[in-house]
């Protein structure tokens, strides 16, 4: 019962309250015995003043009349008054012994009654006494105890119903959250926590829970794509790798050939691999942390002076257009990769005698890496797929690649913040990166 | 040369230290970092080859470790993680080279190679000289037989780096490291095509070649026997 918390903060509430009525119960009670002691005190002395004037006046015939007056008349006082010697003249209290000044006395005129008592000595040895009963203050204490104790009552009946009440919404909530969470566990991943809209701190919680699942179920598609993309595309050479070694296993003269083969095989399925670990450690994002400014006409330019020999060999050109350095914030060896990436995809397909271009430079303030080329391009429809791991156009499948290599690119330059685009070239096609603009 | 492999892949292990006794060292092998360690600060090694991610103890707190006590046989690195940032820690913690698995065996041998004979202190010479082929590191010219030869600048640095490791294989990666910085690997031939070139103008037309293809590994240049 106390594992839940509002049940726990509500009881403690209630325990609090209760316990503050007991205290203010207590204090009034005595606060109030008090003060009516003190009248009680005060009406029996000016009682007793009164009939002192009496005796003055009027001498001892007239106390003895004013007791006898006083005894006849309901819910008055009691009195005593007693001769030299304690010898009892009138009233109910005549036969008490006590001393002069306040008493109580046990044993009263009534039965099991004791009453507070004041005595005072008259001239020539009388002595006269007024008392109350002290049952009177004790009477009105019963009603000061039944108040509180309905306050009391009503305090813990509230508190008990209500806390059950918040109890019961709190726990339907957070029942609704370990019920999504309980959902999830058992492999309900689209499952989510609803939201009343009320914008209390429980609805913030539930939003906050929302979004951290929206977040992990982003990254188990990712996860699932490159695990899907591995068996896609691995599958294929890991089964030519297979069939090469079986066939050398099986001919022993084709065994140095199928060696060579499988070997061949091997490096390409872990070109693969690798390509997938880059693209999804670029795709972490993590690399930003690194950026820092690069010219992209100086990464440029080492990358054509690498390739240009490669270009002539196959009979085609590689040129670099640049006109002074275009900085961008970035990490230089994965713009490099980008770069060559988008090179060697021309180099692949554009083409015999194709005149290949390099082109860094800005487009009003945002700076811009382009590789065109005057081959056959890329059919329209197909621009933005290109981009897509493994997508390999149908008539490059013959070609090696992964097919990786634009994926790549995507994700270099998705982490750059950089757009790309396959363009039209009229004849050919523009491979355009188009980084934001500098802030400076 | 003595080295020493500490790996804890049995199997790996065991078939680096068979190809590197066959290839004439003496080789350690130690299977987990405390053993590394303690052998690594004992014996004196040439090489010692370390596998980043041992059980119990991490390769980089073995290789700091053996740095602060002051032992400074070169290390090359072993690693399946090939990011900037892991290549920056593990130099950082005090290894000479890497090498991202996996790797041909060829390459490892021409880094340990590499390492083993790397001069001690800075290489200062001005001008290298291997048989009647001279490169001049003030002037930036490259003569054979007296005959002065013109080459690009990108085919000036490879024939440095060649004639700094002359005797010694130097593999595609290393070259692309060295000279282009590329820390991946290009689909296109570019180191072939620019080795190409430069054998077409230092050898051609001259009787003995100095610049030979290892097979499988990558190229020598050395003395003619």
């Amino acid at each position: 019962m106390f594992g839940s918390t509002s049940l726990r903060v509500a009881a403690l509430y209630t325990a609090l309250f209760a316990l503050s009525v007991v205290a203010l119960g207590v204090i009034t009670l005595f606060s109030m015995r008090q003060a009516l002691s003190a009248q009680f005190d005060a009406r029996i002395r000016s009682e007793s003043a009164a009939l002192v004037q009496e005796y003055r006046a009027e001498g001892l015939r007239g106390v003895i009349d004013a007791i006898h007056e006083h005894d006849s008349t309901p819910g008055a006082l009691d009195f005593g008054l007693q001769g030299p010697g304690g010898r009892p003249l009138a009233g109910r209290l005549a036969a008490a012994r006590t001393s002069t000044g306040w008493s109580r006395l046990r044993d009263g005129p009534r039965e099991g009654e004791s009453i507070r008592l004041y005595a005072v000595a008259l001239p020539d040895g009388y002595r006269l006494m007024v008392g109350d009963e002290e049952e009177r203050v004790e009477a009105l204490d019963g009603a000061v105890v039944r108040g509180f104790g309905l306050a009391f009552a009503g305090v813990v009946i509230l508190g008990v119903v209500g806390g059950y009440a918040l109890n019961r919404d709190v726990h339907r909530r957070l029942a609704a959250i370990s019920g999504t969470a309980e959902a999830i566990i058992d492999g309900d991943l689209a499952r989510r926590v609803p939201v009343r809209g009320s914008d209390d701190d429980l609805d913030r919680l539930a939003l906050t829970f929302n979004r951290m699942l929206d977040r992990i179920a982003g990254l188990m598609e990712s996860l699932r794509q490159v695990s899907s993309d591995v068996a896609h595309d691995l599958r294929t050479p890991l089964t030519r790798l297979r069939q090469r070694l079986e066939t050398g296993l099986a001919d022993p003269q084709d065994r140095d050939s199928a060696l060579e083969g499988a070997l061949g095989d091997l490096d390409s399925i872990l070109d693969t691999f690798a390509a997938l670990l880059r693209i999804a450690q670029i795709e972490s994002g993590a690399r930003r942390a690194a950026f820092r400014p690069c010219d992209l006409a100086s990464l440029a330019q080492t990358v054509a002076e690498a390739f240009a020999p490669s270009a002539e060999d196959n009979h085609q050109s590689l040129s670099l257009i640049a006109e002074g350095a275009v900085l961008v914030d970035g990490d230089v060896e994965l713009l490099t990769q980008m770069l060559v990436n988008l090179v060697e995809n021309a180099l692949r397909h554009a083409g015999p005698a194709a005149r290949i271009t390099i082109t860094v430079a800005r487009l009003g303030r945002a700076p811009v890496l382009s590789v065109t080329d005057d081959g056959p391009g890329v059919p329209e429809a197909e621009r933005d797929r290109v981009f897509d791991r493994f997508y390999r156009l149908e008539h490059s499948r013959s070609t090696p690649g992964s097919g990786l290599g634009l994926a790549l690119v995507a994700a270099v330059a998705k982490l750059h913040g950089a757009e790309v685009a396959l363009l039209a070239a009229e004849p050919g096609l523009e491979a355009r990166v188009t980084f934001p603009e500098a802030a400076s | 040369m003595k080295l020493l492999i500490v790996e804890d892949d049995r199997e790996a292990a065991s078939y680096l230290k068979r190809s590197l006794s066959e290839a004439g060292h003496a080789v350690d092998y130690a299977a987990a970092g405390r053993d590394g360690l303690m052998l690594a600060a004992a014996e004196p090694y040439d090489v010692i080859i370390l596998d980043r991610m041992l059980p119990e103890i991490d390769g980089l707190a073995i290789l700091r470790t053996i740095r602060a006590s002051g032992v400074k046989t070169p290390v090359l690195l072993l690693t399946a993680l090939g990011g900037i940032d892991d290549r920056v820690e593990g130099l950082e913690a005090g290894a000479d080279d890497y090498l991202v698995k996996p790797f041909a065996f060829a390459e490892l041998q021409a880094r340990v190679n590499a390492l083993a004979r790397r001069p001690p202190t800075q290489d200062l010479r001005a001008e290298l000289v291997v048989a009647d082929l001279k490169l001049n590191l003030l002037k930036r010219t490259v003569t054979r037989g007296g005959r002065r030869i013109e080459l690009q600048p990108r085919e000036f640095q490879i024939l440095e780096y060649l004639l700094r490791h002359a005797g010694r294989v130097v593999t595609r990666t290393m070259l692309l490291e060295s000279v282009w910085d590329f820390h991946f690997d290009p689909k296109t031939n570019i180191v072939e095509t620019h080795m190409s070139r430069l054998r077409g103008k230092v050898d051609r037309g001259h009787g003995r070649e100095l610049i030979h293809t290892v097979r499988g590994a990558g190229y020598v240049l050395r003395e003619p026997d």
